[in-house]
């Protein structure tokens, strides 16, 4: 009769233990990075809940990690919550997403991909060769009596700027327009203005 | 008679495998690995502080193999070491094996030095000139994929002259174009020498000048 009893309370100890352990009770970091995020909105799940809301940042990538720490063994299924994908995006997709934690998790990517829009403008007066226009990074030569171009595209929400970075022989070239962000339709206003070297 | 032709057979046995195992460069270790990345020559590694090992930068592809001319022997230590980085690059082991430069020989079958070469980068900025703390909001940008800079409120409480840089490094041949994306209540900024391409040295040029509208 008495081991019985024992027995009994032995085994609601451990129901305890057992239940204390699981949870968000763990020690595990379940987290990892993101990119493409520049715009408020994205919501993320695990298992269906413990949502977290990602922070955009200027450059769209950053890591994160759900608040609540997990525990060896559980399992984790990061989501991206339906309908939560930030205006400025095409899509979001994760990456690594799902398993049983064995240590910290950091591996989970998350990448949204950004809507794009064309960059380009009118050329007027240029008669010499070697114009050199760029927006940040990304350049373009541009050849003698030309009167368009075209940067790369640039991302819904990102800035730009243009500038020359090479006068073309003999000419000066001043840029209007040159800079904004981008909104839902291309930018095609920019307007470059060449004349007699300055 | 018989076991008189055996033992002669059996030394021979013995001398031939012992050859083949001792002897010759069998237990060498050649001081070997490859650099990723390396685009600029200049790169002059040394091993133990030895003889310099000039290595260049491939033809084609992005990694280049390496081997020093002098092999070690089994349980020497190497320690391989960079005397002098690439021109406009800085070069390390590589994340995946963070250990290769040093070891000793012999623990693994075979040396693998592995080195990873990185365009250096350098801030782009200059000084801020005519904002008041009533001139808030200016934002700057380079181009579209570096996001932007705002002025502290304590930078432009100060009232005078300040100097800024942007947000994210430019790597050296990487052109940089600097624009005022918003303009500050009540001041309207330009830049100067807003574009350019990245040499070896920070950018500290990109002048912006703030007048009243």
């Amino acid at each position: 009769m008495k081991s019985s009893y024992l027995r009994a309370g032995a085994a609601l100890a451990c129901a305890l233990t057992l239940s204390a352990c699981g949870g968000s009770d763990g020690n595990m970091l379940l987290g990892g990075a993101f990119s493409g995020v520049t715009k408020t909105g994205l919501v993320l799940t695990n298992n269906g809940g413990s949502e977290l809301t990602i922070n955009p940042t200027g450059t769209g990538s950053g890591e994160f990690y759900f608040p609540g720490l997990v525990d060896t063994d559980d399992s984790y299924n990061v989501q991206i919550k339906p309908g939560s994908i930030p205006s400025n995006a095409e899509k979001c997709e994760a990456f690594y997403n799902t398993g049983r934690v064995v240590y910290d998790v950091t591996s989970i990517r998350i990448v949204c991909t950004l809507k794009k829009h064309a960059l380009k403008g009118t050329i007027t007066g240029l008669t010499g060769a070697n114009l050199v226009l760029v927006n940040g990074s990304d350049r373009v030569a541009v050849a003698a009596g030309a009167t368009s171009f075209t940067l790369t595209d640039v991302s819904e929400d990102a800035p730009y700027g243009v500038n020359v970075l090479t006068q073309p022989d003999n000419q000066t070239c001043t840029v209007a327009n040159g800079s904004g962000t981008m909104g839902a339709n291309d930018v095609t206003n920019v307007a470059v203005t060449c004349g007699p070297r300055t | 008679m018989k076991s008189n032709l055996i033992r002669p057979a059996g030394a021979l046995v013995l001398a031939l495998a012992l050859a083949s195992c001792g002897g010759g460069d069998d237990d060498k270790f050649t001081v070997q690995g490859s650099v990723e990345g390396l685009q600029y020559g200049g790169l002059v590694l040394q091993n133990n502080g030895g003889k310099d090992l000039a290595v260049n930068p491939p033809a084609t592809g992005t990694s280049v193999s390496f081997a020093f001319p002098d092999k070690i022997e089994y349980g020497d230590v190497y320690n391989v070491t960079i005397k002098t980085p690439p021109a406009h690059q800085t070069c390390g082991a590589s994340n995946l094996a963070p250990a290769s430069l040093s070891d000793t020989a012999g623990r693994l079958a075979a040396i693998d030095v592995r080195i990873v070469c990185d365009l250096n980068a350098k801030p782009v900025g200059g000084t801020i000139t005519g904002l008041t703390k009533d001139n808030t909001g200016l934002v700057l940008a380079n181009g579209s994929n570096t996001g932007t800079y705002t002025p502290t409120l304590e930078a432009i409480t100060a009232d005078k002259p300040f100097l800024y840089s942007l947000p994210v490094q430019v790597q050296y041949g990487v052109t940089y174009s600097v624009t005022v994306i918003t303009q500050p209540v009540g001041r309207f900024c330009t830049v100067a020498n807003a574009a350019g391409t990245m040499g070896d040295a920070e950018i500290t040029n990109v002048n912006v000048t703030c007048v009243p509208r």
